[in-house]
C-alpha cells in the first residue's frame, strides 16, 4: 500500500515502479486501491466525473500502458501536492468520507453559513456512494420534477409515467 | 475529453492544464459549422417542436413499452383532446400490479385496485411547452442535433432525431417521430458510453379518432365507490418565491428555469423547489426541514433519472434530474444558503 502511494507520488525508480505495476496487475485488492486512489486524486483536483466505470477504465488503461515507465515518475510529482502519501495510510473508507465532507473546500459550507451554533456532523459514508434503484419513496419528488422537465415534455409522455413505474416496483416485490 | 485527461495523467502530463486547454481547441475546431450543418440542425429543432406539439394536440391510443435497467413494462395509453376544450389521458399498466391513471386537464386520479385506494391530485402538468426559441438555444448550446434517417416503429414510418451531448454533464437522446404528425413513437436516453438507460416505445398505435369520453373513463369507476379516497394532494399549491438558496457552481449550460415554494404530498410544510435546465434535461432541487431521523446521503435512480439526497445542516436536500449522477451531485454539493428572505 505504501509503495503504491509512493509510486503515485512519483517517488519510485523505474525498477520499483515496474515491480508495483506487476503487483497491482496481479492483486485484485491492490488494483482496487489503485483505482480508488486515482479517484480520490481526481476528486481533489475538482474533476468530479465519479463514474462507476472508472475502475475498469483505469484497468484497461493499465493493461494498455507501454512497459517503458522510467520518465514517468518525475512528472507525476505534482500529485504530492495533495499529500496523498499521508492520506494513503489512512483507511480508504475514512478517506472517502473525509472527501465527501470537504468536497468543495473553496466554497463556504452551507452548514457553517446556515447554522453556526449547531455545526452539523460530518457526512461520513462508510463506502463510496453506490446508486440503487429507486424504491418508490421518491415518487413525489419525481413527479414534481417532471412537471418541469423539457425532455419529458418532448417525449410527449405523461409526467407521472416514471412514478407509476417505480410504485409498481415496490408493490411488485 | 476525460480520456485525454486520464491518459495524460497516467503518462505524466499535467492533467489540469490539459483539461482546460482541450475544450477550447475542440470548440475552435467545431465552431465554423457548415451551412449544411446549420440547415440540418434547424431541421432537428423543427422536429423537436413538432414532437412536443403533436403529443399534446393529437388524439391517439396505443400500447407502449417502458424499458429501464433490465426491466420492461407495458402500458396502454389513450390521449384525447376535446375540441370544446380539455385534455384527457388514460394510462393503464398491462403487467405487474394494476394501476390506472386518469388525467383530466390538471386533475390526476390514480386507481390502485390492490390497495382499494383512489388518490386524486392536482398536477400542473405540461407547464413547459417547448418555448422557442429560448429553450432551443439552450439545446443548441449543449447538444449536437442531427437527423440521421428513417426507421419504423409500431408500423409507422418515423424520422430519427439524434441529440448528442457536447459534454459529460448530460445524456444523449434519440427520438423517432412519426413522419406526418410528428408524434414521438420512440424516445431513448443514452449514457456517455452509448448504453441505453431508458426507452419508451409504442408497439401498437392508432393515430387520430374522435373524442369519446368513455375511452378515458376508469374501468374501476363503479367498483371504486367504496374504496378509500385520498384527497390530500388535491390542494397542492405553489408560488414563485425567492428561496434564499443558490448554487455556487452551476454546471455549465444549465440555467435556472424557475424557483418556487410548493406543497409536496405527505409533507406538512412548504418545500423550496428550484429547477435548472439545459434546454432539454432538467434538474430539480428540493429543500425542506430535516425529518425527525436525519437521512443518510443516498443516491438512487429510476431509468435515466438520478436522485441524490443529502442533509445540509438542518435541511434535507433532494436533487432529482435526468442527467448523469455527477451533475445531480454537483448541484447538490454546491447548494448554498445565501441568507436573507425566508428559507
Amino acid at each position: 500500500m505504501d509503495k503504491i502511494s509512493q509510486w503515485m507520488d512519483g517517488e519510485l525508480g523505474g525498477h520499483e515502479t515496474r515491480e508495483q505495476l506487476t503487483r497491482v496487475k496481479q492483486d485484485a485488492e491492490l488494483h482496487h486501491c489503485w483505482g480508488l486512489f486515482h479517484l480520490i486524486g481526481d476528486v481533489m483536483r475538482g474533476e468530479r466525473a465519479l463514474s462507476q466505470e472508472f475502475e475498469q477504465r483505469v484497468a484497461a488503461r493499465l493493461a494498455s500502458e507501454p512497459a517503458v515507465l522510467a520518465p514517468r515518475h518525475r512528472v507525476v510529482s505534482h500529485f504530492a501536492t495533495y499529500a496523498l502519501s499521508a492520506a494513503a495510510s489512512v483507511s480508504a473508507a475514512a478517506l472517502v468520507g473525509w472527501l465527501a465532507f470537504f468536497n468543495n473546500p473553496l466554497v463556504p459550507q452551507p452548514e457553517l453559513t446556515q447554522a453556526p451554533t449547531t455545526p452539523a456532523p460530518a457526512i461520513v459514508p462508510s463506502e463510496q456512494l453506490a446508486s440503487v434503484p429507486s424504491d418508490g419513496k421518491m415518487n413525489e419528488y419525481l413527479i414534481a420534477h417532471q412537471e418541469f422537465s423539457p425532455s419529458t415534455e418532448i417525449q410527449g409522455l405523461a409526467p407521472y409515467i416514471r412514478g407509476v413505474s417505480s410504485s409498481r416496483q415496490v408493490e411488485g416485490r | 475529453m476525460a480520456q485525454n485527461t486520464r491518459q495524460s495523467f497516467l503518462s505524466g502530463g499535467d492533467g489540469s492544464s490539459v483539461k482546460l486547454a482541450w475544450p477550447i481547441i475542440f470548440l475552435g475546431l467545431v465552431a465554423p459549422a457548415f451551412a449544411a450543418e446549420d440547415a440540418a440542425r434547424q431541421d432537428g429543432f423543427d422536429w423537436l417542436t413538432k414532437m412536443a406539439n403533436a403529443s399534446r394536440r393529437l388524439n391517439y391510443s396505443g400500447t407502449f413499452v417502458y424499458q429501464h435497467s433490465d426491466r420492461i413494462e407495458t402500458s396502454r395509453i389513450v390521449h384525447f383532446v376535446n375540441p370544446a376544450g380539455g385534455e384527457f389521458e388514460k394510462l393503464e399498466t398491462l403487467d405487474g400490479p394494476a394501476r390506472e391513471v386518469i388525467r383530466t386537464n390538471d386533475q390526476v386520479t390514480c386507481y390502485l385496485p390492490d390497495a382499494k385506494t383512489v388518490t386524486i391530485e392536482k398536477r400542473s402538468t405540461r407547464r413547459f411547452p417547448v418555448q422557442l426559441p429560448e429553450q432551443l438555444s439552450g439545446v443548441a448550446d449543449n447538444y449536437s442535433v442531427s437527423i440521421t434517417g428513417m426507421d419504423r416503429v409500431a408500423g409507422y414510418d418515423c424520422q430519427v432525431i439524434v441529440l448528442e451531448p457536447k459534454d459529460k454533464l448530460r445524456y444523449g437522446h434519440q427520438f423517432c417521430a412519426e413522419t406526418r404528425s410528428g408524434l414521438p413513437l420512440r424516445a431513448r436516453t443514452l449514457s456517455e458510453k452509448n448504453q441505453l438507460l431508458e426507452s419508451f416505445a409504442f408497439t401498437e398505435l392508432k393515430l387520430g379518432g374522435n373524442f369519446s369520453r368513455d375511452q378515458v373513463r376508469s374501468r374501476y369507476a363503479a367498483k371504486s365507490r367504496d374504496w378509500k379516497v385520498d384527497h390530500s394532494a388535491l390542494v397542492l399549491s405553489d408560488v414563485p418565491a425567492d428561496t434564499g438558496w443558490t448554487l455556487t457552481r452551476q454546471p455549465a449550460g444549465f440555467r435556472k428555469l424557475t424557483e418556487l415554494k410548493r406543497s409536496i404530498s405527505g409533507r406538512t410544510v412548504m418545500v423550496s423547489h428550484i429547477v435548472y435546465s439545459d434546454g432539454l434535461a432538467a434538474v430539480s432541487v428540493f429543500i425542506e426541514p430535516l425529518p425527525k431521523t436525519r437521512p443518510a446521503q443516498s443516491l438512487s435512480h429510476q431509468g435515466a433519472v438520478n436522485i441524490y439526497v443529502r442533509p445540509v445542516a438542518d435541511h434535507m436536500v433532494t436533487v432529482v434530474g435526468e442527467t448523469p449522477a455527477a451533475t445531480v451531485m454537483q448541484i447538490a454539493n454546491s447548494l448554498e444558503f445565501r441568507g436573507g428572505r425566508g428559507k
